[in-house]
């Protein structure tokens, strides 16, 4: 009893002493006087002495360091300024050729190789080509290549490879460009290669498939997140949170496993997709959803990352995060989330849908560095409707454009310009140009003539300049970037067209306000025609409508450089040959520029009666059924497109007091109203 | 469903042993908490359906049952839970892998609020990276915990168990225990009573002699004497809180925070010539496999953090210093960083480090020695998330176009990167700070012709260069013009300020603002400072540097600014520039002006865009977008994003919801309800009901309709109600509509809903209003008259996409909602203001124009009538113009009818014919 007792009594007066002393210290250090505390800075110091400080550099150091003679070409490594010779891409720009496979090809390949012939870019004579494009085989049994004709140590080449070669190559690559199918960032030159996506066997040569997305913002209860796995699958993880962030392993998953068969595309908001190559694949799949990727660490360049700006579609995180990737998604702004959607879909509508696209990107970015400051802007890669679809030749402004002008705060010019295409015999068009020159916004009439007789000596006296233009009585030429345009909005006409002045003047303000789209008078719809298995279209007079006829129809001086410069020429040739075609072919494109369709203004119908009848067989008629050759052709153009870009409408826009029961004196355009 | 949540951050308040035990709370709470492996089973069925009670199952000790005869059983291995949506489970690692300290644990539950409201928790408790990546690899390693781990830590607990029990059975305490976890509840009463050891233990409980059983009873002598003990305790206790808090107070008083320190005070270190030297940089390094992300955890404000190493002075074994101890730049700099919102003192919370070692001219020091200072910083680690400054790089007689100190995995901020040695998304290009940025004046220039077409000012040239350049301007005459360093100045005059051509004298950096391009050249390095003197002047820079990696250039759009010629195409450099449009040449001079204001100005400049790309890989769904980083402030200014700016016409079978705002007119509710709901693509209705004083009528009066109805009652009578983003609109297509609309026909409607298909990113509405500038008043007017014009849509009847309520409720500028809610009058007029200024666009006004009256009000016509309506709508304008800071409404003068409106055409044949009937 009395030992534990001392030993108790000893162990509390230990304590508390230990506890005193522990107390005084903190009071022993006041006493003591006290000096500034080396390891405690508050910030960085401010110096008293930082006057005195000497600059990094003597003037004389950043002025004069020693001159460097030019940088010979160091072995192996390449960029654009020290391998690529572009004294040959001088004259028209870039110029292709593709050296014909040796052996036997597959199909696809050889659709390749039709795909770039049928381009602006191509060139028979391997001499005035400025690239040479060398085609990867795709085939386990395809031949390794040898080393072709004009190879010159790779310089000028571009080696493409859509798939990951399946045979180790014979020769080095030397000073070739390579444009390979999601390459390792390590591999990588930045500047001089060009990454491709990975794409899957059975992806489409030419048109593709459109997005996935439906609506702007995602659905209500649709899940977070949807997984990646093995063979293009996708897990789809629960409403909102997910059981599994990493590595895409859920064996211990009790949730409600949806795993879809085989490659479908996931039904999510976001993406996770692990930085390993085989993954690049779940990329495009992603993207063509309006599913917003979410890459871990990729090991892989993204695709054509030199131009497209992919902080706008994707998400680039780090895999060793995912609790906080994970948070970051969920607490996301909404704002955020459908930026990120639309852009997804844009650049697969834009770049990726079809093998033919990513080609012609590739290709468009390799121009792009050779025309230097005439590049597109990144505004014009990154923004509807893309860079192929946005010709740099144009203009070097983005404000010129009909697409940007809400990103650039400009707008178009007030004025127009009426081209009337006429080759009829007899007099010129009086009643028509003196209604369209009666416009206050009318700056120029331009007479295309297009006849084998010369035009009419005399032409009336209007208020705006009237110039005569001979046509080479090719239909195509209507569309053709005439200099003499000298606005941006263009009223194209036929000589036998019928218009009232308010008629010109409406239309022409409503298309203002919709600068990029066509406004016109007349309407053709299409249809599918099941009985004949194609597209039809009818000029009859039904609820909606897909095209208005160019021979009254207001739009951007843009097209006719597109129409031009970017159409395939096997489809203007189609179009010259069937006249009607080339109002299809018009209306093909614009849809296929803007994906909405045409606007269409009140129009007379006093004008019918007073129209003479048409004067070509099949040509442009009003109430007539287009011929047979002219279903014909829809379904060319549907076939030299890829797809049907075609957009139905069903309204009219009208003056805001049109047809309503007041005074006829407070209507602005009252001849619009005449029965 | 099932994610990973930190633990609650209280105590664990009930038992944590696994007694067979389930505490009542008092009556009203909801939350049980049951523990226990076997009973809870009989228990929820018991009790939950009949007091509708939560029960949370914590089964912490799922796999530490050692006890063989006991089988666990996992609530969630039943086959139904009986209550799904008030069932919880919670599982930690705390118990079961011995890790109480880790705070990692597992909710499993199917209520979405429980989830939301605990997932909000996390944001206070998140976990570290590390741990979160630690435990990831733990769990994962299923073969080890199944195979190793488990038996082995049940037979250890067993063990011990064993042990435990039977020495207190051989003592004779009485206990409960378990066969699972390692508890064991002993019964101590008897012994307290005997056993002093355990007095003081009973004391600190409550000290009470009389007190019940617990308590001891001890003689008084003993007492006594445990009284002293305890006071003594007591009085230590005491006096060290005294001591520790009280001189806390008069340190913080006294003058720390000024540090008037000078340069030549600081420390110094001297390095053995044998102390480690770091590896050369490591070319293959990139963000993910270098750099430690998890230092930079997790963070609200997305902002890492930055340390500053302390200043030291670096000597060799002789005494010789490495290099002077830091130059005015690189002091600026460590300024910069320290007064920004990236730095922090503690260098346990930074994710990025500096170093104090001023490494930002190679010329300055010596590499060898350098290194082995870095290597000895204290958080050195290879290098490891530490930043490094450097500016000119290499040395004679090859220039390497990087710092050639080794630093291992160190990031490399450089100024004249090549191809060759830069990593791409790990180093970061900077520019070489150009002194004369703070020494001289130089206002922007505005456009216009400048008297030089092409200059070149730099001074050491190689011959081949010089050549080329005197070949040019003898071909092109005045328009170029090639200066060279001035040959006989006078004394006094600094020959960095001027250049001479022949024996014309220039002032530098003045003379270039007269030029439109200008020549950069590679000197020995690919970086020079002359690029910032031209940017400076809104010359555009010609760069001629193959290679050369331009500053910034992983965010910045050089395109936008400069010109790259090839050094092969030197000679051709006139015609390249030639072809260059004027209106883009007035751009990139612009822009390049804009580049130097924004990111050469000044050191602080540099550091903060250098700090501000790191961050963003660092946190890329906060990253700053392209046009932060390069559109200047008045094309940010001018622009607008549309936020729907895909071309998408949304599927018709989406169809629409359509709210409809009341307050007490149940008889026209309901008419309207009957009418809206004719039209075919309507998908649901929701009522807003904005009267608290009022009940909404019973379900069985409500009109019966085919879609479902849905009634929401407000907490409170505002008009904004109406723009609430509610949960129930499940389509991006709403339908606005007030109770007293009931003139619309059911093709109206649908007609209205088919327009907004195509416009979706638009007002489209029924009613149409425009605002006009009133030149007698200088102010903006309300107009509601028949003009030929529109600027708005009344929401009155309205379709929008839903996107528009979110930007309402949360994103509208200024006070305006607050106004719109205390007038009771305008949410329709800010609604326009709201869409027409994000967008860009203007409303589209669908059918023509009716008399908007009801029998028994006088709805918006009636009231617009009114003069002093009209007065307040004009205000209405008036105010929001100045919040928005512009007038973003835009006036169009159409409208959209169907096709074939008012056309000569069978009736019967048109898709919409009941429009425009009044």
């Amino acid at each position: 009893m009395q030992s534990w007792r001392w030993k108790s009594l000893w162990l509390a007066l230990l304590a508390s002493w230990l506890l005193v002393l522990l107390g005084v210290f903190p009071l022993l250090r006041l006493a003591v006087p006290t000096r500034p505390r080396a390891g405690v800075p508050q910030g960085w110091p401010h110096w008293l002495d930082a006057e005195l400080l000497q600059s990094f550099a003597k003037p004389g150091e950043l002025l004069e360091d020693g001159p460097q003679p030019p940088q010979a070409l160091r072995g192996g490594s390449c960029n654009w300024g020290a391998c690529f010779d572009t004294s040959k891409c001088r004259g028209g720009g870039l110029k292709v050729f593709v050296y014909p496979a040796a052996g036997p090809v597959s199909e696809t390949h050889r659709r390749i190789l039709a795909s770039i012939e049928g381009s602006r870019y191509h060139t028979l004579s391997a001499a005035e080509a400025c690239l040479l494009l060398l085609l990867s085989p795709d085939t386990p049994t395809g031949e390794c290549d040898p080393v072709p004709p004009q190879w010159d140590g790779g310089r000028n080449h571009l080696v493409l490879s859509l798939h990951p070669a399946p045979c180790p190559r014979t020769f080095q690559l030397g000073q070739a460009m390579v444009a390979g199918a999601s390459p390792t960032v390590d591999t990588f030159r930045p500047g001089f290669d060009v990454a491709l996506p990975l794409l899957p066997e059975a992806h489409p040569l030419r048109g593709g498939v459109p997005g996935q997305l439906r609506q702007h913002s995602p659905r209500p209860g649709v899940a977070l997140l949807a997984l990646a796995e093995d063979r293009g699958r996708w897990h789809v993880a629960g409403t909102d949170f997910s059981a599994c962030p990493w590595d895409g392993r859920c064996e211990q998953d009790r949730g409600p496993k949806q795993t879809h068969p085989g490659a479908t595309l996931p039904n999510a908001t976001f993406c996770l997709i692990p930085g390993r190559s085989p993954d690049a694949l779940h990329f495009l799949q992603a993207l063509q959803a309006g599913c917003i990727p979410v890459l871990l660490s990729p090991r892989w360049q993204l695709p054509f990352s030199e131009v497209i700006d992919w902080t706008k579609a994707a998400i680039v995180a780090d895999e060793r995060l995912p609790l906080q990737v994970l948070t970051a998604l969920q607490e996301m702004p909404l704002t955020r989330v459908l930026a990120l959607r639309q852009q997804t879909q844009f650049l697969w509508d834009a770049y990726f849908s079809s093998v033919e696209k990513v080609i012609h990107t590739t290709l468009e970015i390799i121009q792009d560095r050779i025309f230097g400051a005439s590049a597109h802007p990144s505004l014009l890669w990154n923004s509807p409707p893309g860079a192929i679809l946005a010709l740099p030749t144009f203009s070097p402004s983005p404000s010129d454009f009909p697409f940007y002008h809400l990103q650039q705060g400009s707008r178009p010019l007030g004025r127009f310009s009426a081209l009337i295409w006429g080759g009829a015999p007899g007099q010129p068009p009086l009643k028509l140009i003196q209604a369209v020159a009666g416009s206050q916004h009318c700056a120029q009439i331009l007479v295309l003539w297009s006849s084998e007789k010369p035009p009419p000596t005399r032409w009336p006296k209007t208020a705006v300049p009237l110039t005569v233009i001979d046509g080479h009585r090719k239909v195509s030429d209507r569309f053709f970037p005439y200099s003499a345009i000298s606005t941006d909005a263009i009223l194209s006409l036929d000589a036998h067209s019928s218009l009232s002045t308010s008629e010109v003047d409406f239309a022409f303000v409503v298309w203002q306000s919709f600068p990029e789209r066509m406004v016109g008078f007349l309407t053709w719809s299409h249809f599918w025609d099941e009985a004949r298995g194609g597209w039809g279209y009818t000029a009859k007079r039904t609820n909606e409508f897909s095209m208005v006829l160019t021979s009254a129809a207001f739009y951007h001086r843009y097209y006719h450089t597109l129409f031009t410069h970017s159409l395939p020429k096997a489809l203007r040739t189609l179009a010259d040959e069937a006249p009607t075609c080339v109002d299809v072919l018009m209306n093909f494109l614009v849809a296929s520029v803007t994906k909405l369709p045409p606007i269409k203004v009140p129009y007379g119908m006093w004008h019918q009666e007073a129209r003479p009848p048409p004067l070509e067989p099949g040509g442009p008629g009003l109430t007539q059924e287009p011929q047979p050759a002219a279903h014909n052709c829809i379904n060319q153009m549907a076939a030299g497109f890829g797809h049907m870009p075609l957009v139905s409408s069903r309204l009219r826009l009208d003056p805001v007091l049109f047809k309503d029961p007041v005074s006829v004196l407070r209507k602005k355009y009252r001849s619009l109203e005449k029965p | 469903m099932e994610w990973v949540i930190p633990p609650p951050c209280s105590p664990p308040t009930a038992p944590t042993c696994p007694l067979e035990e389930a505490s009542l709370n008092g009556s009203g709470i909801q939350q049980r908490r049951a523990t226990g492996p076997t009973t809870w089973m009989s228990m929820m069925r018991r009790r939950t359906p009949v007091h509708e009670l939560h029960v949370m199952v914590d089964e912490v000790y799922m796999l530490s049952v050692f006890e063989e005869s006991v089988e666990y059983h996992s609530v969630l291995s039943l086959e139904r839970l009986p209550d799904p949506q008030r069932t919880h489970v919670m599982w930690a690692t705390s118990k079961d892998f011995g890790m109480s300290g880790l705070r990692f644990g597992t909710l499993y539950t199917e209520n979405q609020d429980v989830a939301t409201a605990v997932s909000s928790l996390c944001r206070y408790h998140g976990l570290s990276g590390l741990l979160q990546y630690q435990m990831a690899q733990l769990l994962r390693d299923r073969d080890w915990i199944n195979q190793v781990y488990l038996p082995e830590n049940r037979a250890r607990l067993k063990a011990a168990h064993v042990y435990v029990s039977g020495e207190l059975r051989a003592l004779g305490i009485p206990f409960v225990s378990r066969g699972a976890g390692f508890f064991i509840w002993v019964d101590l009463r008897k012994e307290c009573e005997e056993e002093a050891l355990w007095v003081i233990m009973c004391a600190s409980v409550k000290y009470n002699i009389r007190g019940p059983a617990l308590i001891p009873r001890m003689k008084t002598k003993h007492r006594i004497y445990y009284i002293t003990l305890f006071s003594i305790v007591l009085l230590g206790l005491i006096a060290t809180g005294v001591f520790q808090f009280w001189p806390h107070s008069i340190e913080s008083s006294s003058d720390w925070s000024v540090q008037k320190r000078s340069i030549r005070d600081v420390p110094v270190v001297r390095l053995p010539a044998d102390s480690p030297v770091p590896e050369r940089g490591d070319l293959s390094c990139r963000m993910h496999t270098c750099f430690d992300v998890y230092r930079c955890g997790f963070n609200p404000k997305n902002k890492i953090k930055v340390y500053i190493y302390s200043l030291k002075k670096y000597v060799d074994d002789a005494g010789v210093p490495v290099s002077s101890t830091i130059s005015q730049e690189y002091n600026e700099l460590l300024t910069a960083v320290s007064d920004s919102d990236y730095y922090t003192e503690d260098i346990t919370r930074a994710c990025l480090f500096i170093p104090s070692i001023d490494l930002l001219n190679q010329n300055a020091l010596r590499v060898k020695e350098t290194a082995q200072a870095l290597a000895q910083l204290s958080r050195w680690d290879r290098g490891t998330n530490h930043l490094l400054f450097n500016m000119l790089p290499g040395g004679p007689p090859d220039y390497n176009t990087a710092l050639d100190v080794p630093r291992d995995r160190a990031l490399l901020a450089g100024g004249g990167f090549s191809t060759w040695t830069y990593r791409q998304g790990y180093d970061v290009s900077i520019p070489v700070y150009s002194p004369l940025s703070a020494e001289v004046e130089l206002p922007e220039k505005g456009p216009g012709p400048r008297r030089y077409f092409l200059l070149s000012s730099q001074m050491a040239l190689h011959p081949e260069y010089r050549e080329e350049l005197a070949a040019l301007q003898a071909r092109h005459g005045e328009a170029a013009l090639v200066l060279d360093k001035c040959t006989n100045l006078s004394e006094g005059i600094p020959a960095a300020r001027k250049r001479c051509h022949k024996h014309q004298v220039f002032d530098y950096p003045q003379v270039l603002q007269e030029a439109t391009f200008c020549v950069v050249l590679r000197g020995a390095r690919l970086g020079q400072a002359v690029l910032s003197d031209v940017l400076r002047a809104g010359c555009v820079p010609v760069i001629i540097a193959d290679s050369y990696i331009l500053p910034f250039s992983e965010v910045l759009d050089w395109k936008r600014a400069s010109v790259a010629v090839p050094e092969e195409k030197m000679s051709d450099v006139y015609s390249i520039l030639q072809s260059i449009p004027q209106r883009q040449i007035e751009e990139m001079q612009r822009q390049a002006r804009w580049f130097w204001e924004a990111y050469f100005q000044s050191i602080k400049a540099i550091a903060l865009a250098t700090l501000q790309i790191i961050n963003d890989r660092i946190y890329p769904y906060a990253a700053i977008s392209y046009e932060d980083w390069n559109d200047p402030p008045s094309v940010k200014w001018g622009s607008v994003s549309n936020p729907l700016f895909l071309p998408l016409i949304p599927p018709q079978s989406q169809g629409f919801t359509a709210i409809v705002l009341t307050y007490d007119r149940v008889e026209s509710l309901f008419r309207v309800i009957t009418e809206v709901s004719k039209v075919p693509s309507l998908s649901k209705l929701l009522v807003v009901w904005n009267n608290q004083n009022k009940n909404p009528p019973e379900d069985s009066l409500w009109p019966k309709i085919r879609v479902p109805l849905k009634v929401v009652r407000t907490a409170e009578n505002k008009l904004s109600n109406r723009f609430f983003p509610y949960d129930e609109i499940e389509t991006e297509a709403v339908l606005a509509i007030d109770d007293d609309i009931i003139m619309l026909t059911s093709d109206e409607l649908q007609f209205g809903y088919e327009v907004w298909r195509e416009f979706p990113d638009r007002l489209v509405g029924y009613p149409g209003r425009l605002h006009l500038w009133d030149h007698e008043m200088n102010k903006w007017k309300y107009e509601s008259e028949w003009t030929n014009e529109v600027s708005m849509v009344l929401t009155g009847a309205a379709f929008y996409h839903k996107y528009f309520n979110y930007l309402y409720t949360y994103k509208m500028p200024g006070d305006i909602k607050n106004w719109v809610d205390a007038h009771m009058n305008c949410e329709d007029i800010a609604m326009n203001f709201l869409v027409a200024n994000v967008t860009g666009k203007a409303v589209i006004k669908v059918t023509p124009r009716k008399k908007f009256k009801c029998p028994e009000c006088t709805a918006i016509d009636g009231l617009s009538l009114d003069q002093t309506h009209m007065v307040e709508r004009s205000e209405c304008i008036n105010k929001f113009a100045s919040v928005f800071g512009t007038m973003p409404l835009k006036v169009v003068e159409h409208r959209a009818d169907p096709v074939l409106y008012k056309d000569d055409f069978p009736e019967k044949l048109k898709s919409f014919p009941n429009i425009g009937s009044l």
